[in-house]
């Protein structure tokens, strides 16, 4: 069964002035488990059909299934329900909290899910134990390097224990071997705890890692290939 | 929601500088509006115990249309049934204070002037407002007395001393000729200089006599025990007496014209505090806003991951709030033993404004006012500021959008 299904969307900018269309009708269906990248040159869509995909953004056209459920006639409201159950955001710029320390940081979105104190603690804990930080607890973002702050940014993304994680060019801001740390974190928990995981990329990095990658071209996708790691 | 207010918190920290400069000016706002306001009221304060100690009381009783046309004519009956009212508030009213006024001529071998005769029970004046304690030459009068004090300006202006005789020629109750001769057995200094010029008090009984209007009084003065309960007496006093004569007045109807006055002075001064408000809160809009701007990006990651947007408005207006309240707080604090100190030890002025105060017999001094209200008016007037600040970037937290095109 697909955790992700696309139906033809078509997502056009700035409609009644100078029209840009970024999507123009992709179909993609995305199984439980997956590693997928979506990848393509600047400006083919790829930034934009991950914030369709994850209820940031409507599409012009189209319909978004999560979990055969559609999002895309959501309200705003329902809209911020259903990204705080669902789905784990990790972005280019680690966009953490920069007053709460590490372990505030992951708690957050299970405080926002209204958690008890005590599973809180514990889940950061485990979380961050997990993406190795378990030495940060109670470091602020800006005494983390940014390959610490993107791997709390992970474990802040499976905190709410959401259905898929949204990747945004997660590794465009690190060295090689904090990228390939976290690579190695991401790869091991979609193997050992089945996780979904769908990155936007064009880093050559996690393309290889990557089981599954979409390649989008001018809005359309160009090819979409399945690979054994 | 103690999480919101933690991130509230830590966020005005964020740029230390720029949070000790929003709050800095909030508190030298909170510390000025208390000081001015203080000194105002205390001044106001310090005019209106004056006059209610040695003119009007807290509250009088008088005829129900002396107050409209105060002549003898309208003066009322001192009788048993009016005494036996008062002595049911035993234990509540402290003493009262009977008064005849009247206008008379003055007159002597040479010079003949228009002058007011207050009549008085002496022992109960004393009691009020310590007149004995402005004679200058002779005795007190004595209640059974049948001479009289005259003021030291009046004395000096028909030039006469103790054991000279005063004619007074007048006009009594409803229409009587009211005429004799008293001698003079006390000069009293009197403060206000037109009270000084023209100022004879005659025992009470005496002075009743000479207006033909034996048991009857311009107004009688009621102290209560406690002057805080004035207008619930002044309303039980009203209820018990027979409104076709008597009419109970308090002191804050007695003085209406000059509180009024205060008041109309107060708001001028009050706008200028609240123009200095208007200035501070644009300053900490502008904080806020900064605050804004610096996390648009936050904002709209926090929205991006689950943050219900009414959440991040309680975090934005709890912001404004902690700014504004850490600076009225410690403003509020920083005022309290400055206002305490000049409560306990007004300001003694000088120079002209001094004279003019102490010719209206009032000490030249001004005292600091600590009416919890004031701080209270001030940590509102804050609250409200943060409120209306907050709001901003509450509304801009339901507005924001979560990808940008």
């Amino acid at each position: 069964m697909s955790v992700i299904k696309t139906e033809k969307i078509v997502k056009i900018y700035n409609s009644k002035h100078l029209p840009v269309k970024a999507l123009k009708g992709v179909d993609i269906e995305i199984e439980k488990g997956e590693f997928t990248a979506i990848v393509g040159p600047s400006g083919s869509g790829k930034t934009t059909l991950l914030n369709i995909i994850g209820g940031l953004d409507k599409p012009t056209e189209g319909k978004v299934f999560i979990d055969n459920e559609e999002i895309t006639q959501l309200t705003d409201s329902k809209l911020i329900d259903f990204r705080l159950k669902n789905i784990g955001f990790v972005f280019q710029s680690y966009n953490l909290i920069p007053v709460l320390t590490a372990k505030e940081n992951v708690s957050f979105i299970m405080l926002l899910q209204k958690k008890s104190q005590k599973e809180m603690d514990q889940r950061a804990e485990e979380l961050l134990n997990e993406v190795g930080l378990s030495d940060k607890f109670n470091v602020r973002p800006n005494k983390l390097s940014g390959g610490q702050q993107q791997r709390v940014a992970v474990a802040r993304a499976l905190a709410s224990r959401p259905k898929f994680i949204l990747a945004d060019e997660p590794t465009a801001n690190l060295d090689t071997e904090s990228a390939f740390n976290l690579l190695d974190i991401m790869a091991r928990l979609n193997k050992e705890e089945n996780i979904t995981l769908i990155f936007s990329t064009h880093d050559q990095r996690v393309i290889e890692r990557a089981r599954r990658v979409i390649t989008l071209v001018d809005g359309e996708v160009s090819s979409d290939e399945h690979f054994d790691r | 929601m103690k999480t919101l207010i933690i991130l509230a918190w830590r966020n005005i920290w964020r740029n230390k500088r720029r949070s000790f400069i929003s709050i800095a000016s909030v508190l030298f706002a909170v510390l000025f509006a208390i000081s001015a306001d203080s000194f105002e009221r205390g001044s106001y304060e310090l005019m209106i115990q004056n006059m209610v100690k040695f003119s009007t009381g807290y509250i009088q009783i008088q005829d129900v249309l002396y107050d409209e046309e105060p002549s003898i004519d309208n003066s009322m009956l001192y009788d048993d049934d009016l005494m036996g009212i008062i002595d049911e508030f035993e234990g509540r009213i402290s003493y009262v204070v009977p008064r005849i006024q009247n206008f008379a001529l003055a007159a002597n071998e040479n010079k003949t002037r228009g002058i007011v005769v207050m009549g008085i029970d002496p022992e109960k004046e004393n009691q009020f407002n310590e007149l004995s304690d402005n004679l200058t030459e002779g005795t007190f009068i004595n209640k059974s007395d049948n001479e009289v004090m005259l003021s030291q300006g009046l004395a000096e202006i028909m030039n006469l001393g103790i054991g000279d005789t005063l004619i007074l020629i007048g006009q009594g109750f409803q229409g009587v000729t009211a005429s004799g001769m008293y001698p003079v057995k006390g000069i009293v200094k009197l403060s206000v200089p037109d009270l000084n010029n023209n100022t004879v008090y005659m025992p009470l009984k005496a002075a009743q006599w000479f207006y033909a209007a034996e048991n009857r009084l311009s107004a009688l003065i009621v102290m209560p025990q406690n002057p805080n309960h004035t207008s619930r007496i002044a309303e039980e006093l009203n209820e018990k007496l027979d409104n076709e004569w008597y009419t109970a007045l308090s002191w804050e109807y007695l003085l209406s014209d000059i509180l009024r006055m205060m008041q109309m002075d107060r708001a001028g001064s009050q706008m200028i505090i609240y123009i200095l408000y208007i200035v501070i809160g644009f300053g900490l809009f502008g904080t806020i806003l900064t605050m804004m701007l610096e996390r648009a990006k936050e904002f709209t990651m926090l929205i991006a991951i689950g943050m219900k947007r009414f959440q991040l408005a309680i975090v934005c207006i709890f912001e404004s709030f902690f700014l504004s309240s850490v600076g009225a707080i410690i403003g509020i604090i920083a005022t309290i033993p400055f206002v305490l100190y000049f409560n306990y030890n007004p300001i003694p002025l000088t120079g002209e404004m001094s004279n003019i105060i102490e010719d209206y017999g009032f000490e030249a001094v001004m005292p600091a006012s600590a009416h919890p209200s004031i701080f209270v008016q001030q940590a509102v007037t804050i609250f409200v500021i943060a409120l209306l600040i907050g709001l901003y970037p509450a509304y801009k937290a339901f507005r924001i959008k979560t990808v940008t095109e």
